[in-house]
């Protein structure tokens, strides 16, 4: 991990706040509070007497589920205060302990913890000479609730997604996975945000190693606001200038549930449906969910499948290029003659012709998803025209050129991470580049520096490619295929490392 | 990496990229695609070379114009490679070679020595070696590469897959590559044939879009014959029944018909799915003799005969039948090799040098006078093992 120095962050940063503890005059604490929220008009404050000592209420407007107040907290305390207490503290400690039927009652001296209990929509309970503050869980906001999943859909299988809250979120894991040893460890990020965050995992299960890291360089990141996952992603990565990814992520709990259950590490991150899951191989990306739940013959199938398509969508357009300028006796003749005819008239290179192709698509894309959805038919009718029809009859390009830039793009939606479409994007410039420059011989040279940097990638570390590289024979049975489930039963040794030859397999055997 | 090699990196990939219409890129416009090429000599000694040139947006199109779907230029030049890039002084476009079908060689060059010609064909890295060659028989070869074939758009595919079609069903042509064309001629005991291409027709009418606007087109391109060398010079044709007699004796005969006479004045066919065949030598004294094997098998087509093919004795007559029919074929093939030509087509010199190693030192040299008057044995053993739908010949009688 890199170490991000003080001097190198941009100036916004808010120091780190010192420890500052609370008064014993109710005035003063709730003054200072609306002070440093800036006499918000969200802050409410309510001022009670119970047991005729004055206390305060404070909590964040639209963060806080009133009826809990109302019924558990106001109405306890106000009107159904039992006993009589002689003294403050006495009355402290009554309240903490018989009075406030609320299921998360916690205290506090310090002002640090109040204002990041406050903002995540706990109420405050102050009282007047007391330097310590009850915060009850009162959370109660607004959310989307859990609807069905939109960017990774399924024909066989759950359909329901993350939403933005981290505590519905760890729930869904949980009921997916009832076992004690089922762990989530809680962490705060970001100076401004304190985004909250849950490392999930099954103690035991997970590699030790992997959680300690996983930790680690959590605990290394110091920013200001998280507001995705992508922050958290690119600060822990492994490989920072690699266009693979080496974390993966997915707005589903069962894959999600399914990578735990396997003994890889979540991360849940408030504020963010998409969650993220380490370690990440190469191979994981062309697995979905779905090849689990269909049966193991056209589960295998579709896995290979999107291997297919990923070689596809990575290199066709660079092939043709190759075969049309470089190696045209590789061309069945009744193919190059008919291609022949097309290019006729076509005013520029193939090189040229499949750039513009593809920028337009690239384009097409990117306009589709920032289009409003009224609009969205608007551009498929521009795209296919324009593109498919017109952009020929115009005689800009030929028609073979649209075919290869359509099967390309329909191939890099195959995959069901999204992710890893985004390197064969780029990627496919590169190699059009390529064969351009050298054919086909270029190609396999750009194919040869891919596979080595593939090779040389870990994610947490785990070999990127294992385990195909290294090649591990008895987890075979999970990677290119699906074998059926009571084939499935141990678990992948590339993840938990106890595969012969491997330096944590040989520094664990020493170890114990 | 600092920040000098970055500049230097990023500058030369922009360069590449920049540089894509460099060395050997050339893009599909720019090419003229040859698939057939003749050659041949003129009187002053000049090589004399037409290329067929695809016009693809012509064969490839769904709305056909006027204009014929191949072009030829002819040029002539001292060496077959200065002709062929001569020929950019005619054409529009670059020659693009690979895509070669079909060569053609003229009568004369045929009759002069092949082998000059062939180097050329066989060491220029863009021709593919997987054309065919063959031999002109009665016209030049401008004139054959000029006419246009019905049905198939380009005459050198049209050529090309009349060569492969009666290869596999008619056993009569053999369609020769240039590998084995060179090898054959430079091995001792064993000598070259290429097929004959026959003009059929008016030579005027054949260039022309008309020739291909008849139902039946007036003139058209044939298979015909096959030229024998000796050693790299043309030395005579054989006849289509010697052609498939040859084929008998080199075993590349996949399948064809043998028609037999019988008694009642009517034919039969036979139909022969496989057919193999091996030459052995030995040494009689001091000469050597040859026996040929030919095992080849087969189904009843046709059958006119008076015998009853459903009894196993029926079936036996058709085999002797149909033994007598292949031997005729190939002793008229050995004779025609033997006496007419001088020249052993059949690698019978190869046969020696196989079995009798020792002799064959000796032999060598004088091969082509001892070849003249080898004996040969010849033994065919055919089987029929289906006869159809039905067990006897349909008659007039109920």
């Amino acid at each position: 991990m890199e170490n991000y120095s003080e001097n190198s962050r941009s100036p916004l940063t808010t120091p780190k706040e010192q420890p500052h503890p609370l008064f014993f005059s109710l005035r003063e604490n709730v003054a200072h509070i609306q002070e440093q929220l800036g006499f918000s008009s969200d802050l409410a404050v309510r001022w009670v007497m119970i047991n005729e000592t004055a206390c305060a209420f404070l909590f964040i407007d639209g963060l806080v589920d009133k009826d809990t107040i109302h019924d558990y907290i106001m109405s306890s305390l106000m009107l159904d205060m039992p006993v009589k207490a002689s003294s403050s503290d006495l009355l402290y400690d009554r309240i903490k302990t018989v009075s406030l039927p609320v299921g998360e009652l916690l205290e506090t001296d310090d002002f640090r913890p109040l204002f990041s209990s406050l903002l995540s929509g706990e109420t405050i309970l102050l009282l007047e000479n007391e330097n310590r503050a009850l915060m009850a869980n009162t959370r109660g906001w607004q959310d989307r609730g859990v609807q069905e999943t939109t960017s990774e859909g399924v024909i066989r299988g759950p359909k329901e997604s993350f939403n933005e809250t981290l505590r519905t979120n760890t729930a869904l894991l949980r009921r997916k996975i009832k076992n004690p040893k089922l762990r989530m460890d809680g962490k705060t990020i970001g100076r401004l945000s304190q985004t909250d965050i849950a490392v999930v995992y099954i103690e035991g299960l997970a590699e030790e190693q992997v959680v300690k890291e996983v930790h680690q360089r959590l605990d290394q990141i110091d920013v200001d606001s998280i507001f995705e996952s992508g922050y958290i992603e690119e600060y822990i990565q492994d490989a920072q200038y690699s266009p693979f990814p080496t974390i993966y992520y997915s707005e589903r709990p069962d894959a999600i549930a399914e990578g735990i259950a396997k003994g890889r590490i979540a991360i849940v991150i408030d504020g963010t449906p998409d969650v993220l899951l380490v370690p990440a191989l190469f191979i994981h990306f062309f697995q979905s969910s779905e090849d689990y739940y269909q049966r193991a013959d056209i589960g295998s199938l579709l896995r290979l499948l999107r291997l297919v398509c990923f070689t596809i969508a990575l290199f066709t357009p660079s092939l043709y290029i190759a075969f049309i300028t470089f190696h045209q006796e590789m061309i069945p003749p009744t193919l190059l003659v008919s291609l022949a005819a097309q290019r006729d008239g076509v005013p520029f290179p193939a090189f040229f012709e499949a750039l513009i192709m593809e920028l337009t698509f690239e384009i097409l894309r990117e306009a589709g998803v920032r289009l409003p959805k009224p609009v969205g038919s608007a551009v498929s009718i521009v795209g296919a025209l324009v593109l498919g029809q017109s952009a020929v009859q115009a005689g800009l390009v030929s028609p073979a050129m649209v075919i290869v830039v359509a099967i390309t793009a329909i191939s890099s939606f195959v995959f069901p991470s999204y992710n890893i479409a985004i390197p064969i994007r780029m990627l496919r410039f590169v190699f059009m580049t390529l064969a351009a420059t050298f054919g086909l011989y270029g190609i396999i040279l750009g194919l040869i520096a891919m596979v080595l940097h593939l090779c040389s990638l870990q994610s947490f570390g785990v070999p990127y490619m294992s385990p195909l590289a290294p090649m591990i024979p008895k987890d075979q049975k999970d990677v290119l295929l699906r074998l059926p489930h009571w084939k499935l039963f141990t678990k992948s040794a590339a993840l938990t490392k106890d595969y012969k030859g491997s330096k944590h397999g040989g520094t664990k055997e020493k170890q114990s | 990496m600092n920040i000098p090699t970055m500049r230097a990196v990023v500058s030369a990939m922009i360069c590449l990229a920049m540089l894509t219409g460099c060395w050997n890129s050339r893009e599909l416009d720019e090419l003229g695609i040859a698939v057939a090429t003749g050659i041949d000599k003129n009187d002053q000694g000049e090589y004399l070379i037409t290329v067929q040139v695809i016009n693809p947006s012509e064969v490839a199109t769904e709305a056909p114009t006027t204009r014929p779907p191949v072009s030829t230029y002819t040029i002539t030049g001292e060496t077959l490679f200065e002709a062929f890039r001569k020929l950019s002084i005619k054409t529009p476009r670059k020659i693009y070679l690979s895509q070669m079908r079909l060569v053609v060689i003229g009568e004369s060059l045929a009759e002069d020595g092949i082998m000059p010609a062939l180097d050329f064909l066989y060491r220029d890295h863009e021709f593919r070696p997987s054309y065919y060659i063959t031999v002109a028989k009665n016209a030049s070869v401008e004139n054959i590469l000029s006419v246009l074939t019905p049905y198939e758009k380009i005459p050198a595919n049209k050529v090309m897959n009349s060569i492969e079609n009666a290869e596999s069903h008619w056993g009569v042509t053999t369609g020769v590559h240039i590998d084995t064309l060179i090898s054959k001629i430079r091995s001792p005991g064993e000598e070259a044939v290429l097929g004959g291409l026959l003009l059929n027709g008016e030579e005027d009418v054949g260039n022309r879009m008309s020739n291909v606007e008849q139902a039946d087109a007036p003139t058209t391109l044939e298979l015909d014959e096959t030229a024998v060398f000796k050693e790299d010079r043309l030395a005579g044709w054989l006849t289509e029944k010697q052609s498939l007699g040859f084929n008998f004796i080199t075993g590349e005969v996949s399948s064809t018909i043998v028609t037999h006479p019988c008694e009642n004045g009517e034919t039969s066919s036979v139909e022969l799915l496989r057919s193999t065949s091996s030459i052995s030598a030995e040494m009689d004294g001091d000469t050597p003799s040859i026996s040929v094997l030919i095992e080849a098998e087969g189904n009843i087509g046709e059958m006119n005969c008076d015998i009853s093919i459903g009894e196993p004795e029926g079936i036996d007559q058709i085999n002797l039948a149909l033994e007598e029919e292949i031997e005729t074929i190939v002793q008229s093939a050995i004779v025609a090799a033997q006496s007419d030509f001088e020249s052993d087509i059949f690698g019978f010199g190869q046969a020696v040098h196989r079995y009798e190693k020792n002799d064959w030192k000796t032999l060598e040299s004088e091969w082509d006078e001892v070849f003249k008057d080898v004996r040969v044995q010849v033994d065919v053993k055919a089987e029929v093992r289906s006869r159809g739908n039905s067990s006897r010949q349909i008659d007039k009688k109920g």
